[in-house]
């Protein structure tokens, strides 16, 4: 694509990133504010395939329409409001937290622009970009690799444990109580 | 395109993250909050490895852990939340502000 | 610019007539299994009919419902039909995008189908819309992962993650034969992706048509083209992905992408007319119990046999 067009495309996704981004939170439907926060994410993966990292951009877009589906079925469940037909603000501490998303971004910014990062672009054309993380995967980097998918695994299992209603001893909603030391006789009121 | 506009565009996705993280009272939209810091923290990781790291694919695979962290702190994030709504009642944070023995 | 129109009015013009044939399909495999007599001409304008009938519907709305977002529903769910379309190679080297990732876009495209049924459900601020949109999101989030992985296991023999080169690598011996366990997942969960019976839960008649109930008019004649357009894109994909794609004997590449992609929307508009709908409950235990370690024992396979 020629560098017109790129840096015009460019601009829009970020824009298009930030406000979306922006909106999640003024928004008073709440399935709204989810597939804001989608569109969001949408947006940075487009700019990741504008960087010639595609693979990485088309996961971020794959796998935030799953998340973001999971995100406003909570909100729907969750929230007072979901639809968003009242308005109202639930925001606590807000001039502070403005304060301190200022912050944040002026300095975060400040870094990025002041500071000299080593000017060194990547040069390869994007199939061969996923052939180098696929071979890097797999061989030097293994174990960052190996050590994700165990992290995933404990998330799964630790989730499910998290908020599992059936316990080794019955379902969770009924005080359940493990049974007692000494097997229960005539006598045990247990 | 220039890897200060990536930077700055990187920043204002925290920022906006850290605003939202810090304001909200739902559960929820804290988590919202909490996503798009890391959403600007992978655009930032991706602008660098483009910009200055030479096509080095261990940029790339920054990236692609950054991706699994978003998944586990979703997960792990709605599994505290159901949680804690089982025990306390509390949907927002005021509701859990009171000790409760 | 001449290049991108070019390649709009390509996706267009397949799009439409891909939905009329599946409708067309439809129509005769539902005169046929109901044994109503309708005859060659009866057939080929049924279909139309139904859309005459549907597009002059008096246009009911419900009250508060989420407009924008309801309007934006069928509009989504026909682009991502038109770009599972575009990453469809019809001969060697021509694709309206063969991009070196096409099987990740496409993934995210059908990924993404979740969200247009899910707001179609939600938007008119209705019940059973509403119940149907999370039907949909408890069956797509279920089906996405064995549907991924049957599509990378497919890509292993290639080596590449693109359509075009999955396509080439299968001069030999087509990807059916090689991932065995591919066709089979792919067929359970595409339909599920796309909503079609036997997985029409979101859509299901037990809702009262679920997220199509406050539709109508205009707008449910989009959103019916839409989910035919979904199910030919995973069918073209299907096709390129396990059955060769343009590979065949006599006739040219184009062709054999044609009546391959046909041969894969007969079988799920067959599967429509004559398997009943699967209950949520038995659907999502299945998809994660039964299709996710066969779509595994899939990447398995092909890699022993790789080796």
């Amino acid at each position: 694509m020629t560098s017109w067009a790129v840096d015009s495309a460019f601009a829009v996704f970020a824009v298009a990133a930030v406000v979306t981004g922006f909106l999640v939170f003024r928004t008073d439907s709440m399935v709204r504010a989810s597939f804001w926060l989608l569109a969001s994410f949408v947006n940075v993966g487009l700019i990741l395939v504008l960087l010639n990292a595609r693979f990485l951009g088309f996961s971020v877009v794959l796998m935030m329409a799953g998340e973001m589906s999971v995100m406003a079925i909570f909100m729907v469940m969750l929230m007072m409001n979901p639809a968003g037909l009242n308005p109202m603000t639930m925001v606590h501490q807000h001039r502070a937290s403005v304060a301190a998303g200022v912050t944040a971004f002026l300095a975060l910014a400040g870094v990025g622009i002041v500071v000299d990062f080593p000017d060194d672009p990547a040069r390869q054309d994007p199939a061969q970009v996923t052939a180098e993380l696929g071979v890097e995967e797999l061989g030097d980097s293994m174990l960052v690799f190996q050590t994700a998918g165990a992290a995933l695994l404990a998330t799964m299992i630790g989730g499910i444990a998290v908020t599992s209603r059936r316990g080794r001893y019955g379902t969770a909603d009924e005080g359940s109580v493990p049974p007692p030391l000494d097997p229960p006789d005539a006598e045990s009121a247990l | 395109m220039t890897l200060d506009a990536l930077l700055v565009v990187a920043a204002a996705l925290v920022g906006i993250g850290v605003y939202g993280a810090l304001s909200q009272q739902s559960f929820v939209m804290i988590m919202m909050g909490i996503e798009l810091i890391i959403n600007g923290a992978l655009l930032a990781a991706v602008a660098l490895w483009a910009y200055s790291s030479g096509g080095s694919p261990k940029g790339q695979m920054l990236g692609v852990v950054i991706l699994t962290v978003m998944a586990v702190e979703a997960a792990l994030g709605f599994a505290v939340m159901t949680n804690v709504y089982r025990v306390r009642k509390a949907d927002i944070t005021e509701k859990t502000k009171r000790l409760r023995g | 610019m001449t290049a991108l129109l070019f390649a709009g009015v390509a996706v267009g013009a397949a799009l439409s007539a891909g939905v009329l044939t599946a409708a067309v399909f439809d129509a005769a495999v539902g005169a046929t299994v109901a044994r109503t007599a309708g005859g060659p001409r009866g057939v080929l304008l049924t279909p139309l009919r139904r859309a005459a009938v549907v597009a002059v519907q008096r246009r009911t709305t419900t009250e508060r419902p989420d407009a924008r977002a309801w309007a934006l529903a069928p509009a989504l769910l026909l682009g991502l039909a038109a770009v599972m379309l575009t990453v469809v190679p019809v001969a060697p080297g021509v694709a309206v995008a063969d991009v070196p990732h096409g099987v990740v876009l496409f993934g995210a495209a059908a990924a993404t189908v979740l969200i247009p049924v899910f707001l179609q459900g939600w938007s008119p601020n209705s019940a059973f819309p509403l119940l149907g949109g999370y039907r949909m999101f408890a069956q797509g989030l279920s089906s996405m992962i064995p549907f991924a992985l049957v599509l990378i296991a497919a890509a292993l023999p290639a080596e590449s993650l693109a359509i075009g080169d999955i396509v080439a690598s299968q001069q030999g011996l087509w990807n059916v034969v090689r991932t065995p366990l591919g066709l089979p997942v792919y067929l359970a969960t595409a339909p599920a992706l796309a909503f079609w019976q036997p997985f029409s839960g979101p859509a299901g008649s037990d809702l009262a048509g679920g997220v199509e109930l406050e539709a109508s008019g205009p707008h449910l004649l989009a959103w019916r083209c839409a989910q035919y357009g979904v199910l030919v894109g995973m069918s073209a994909v299907g096709a390129a992905v396990f059955l060769g794609g343009w590979a065949g004997p006599a006739l040219p590449g184009p062709v054999w992408v044609v009546l391959k992609t046909l041969f894969l929307v007969f079988v799920l508009v067959v599967a429509r007319h004559l398997v009943a709908r699967v209950r949520m409950e038995r659907f999502v235990v299945g998809a994660w119990v039964v299709l996710l370690p066969a779509a595994l024992a899939d990447v398995f396979i092909t890699g022993w046999w790789l080796l």
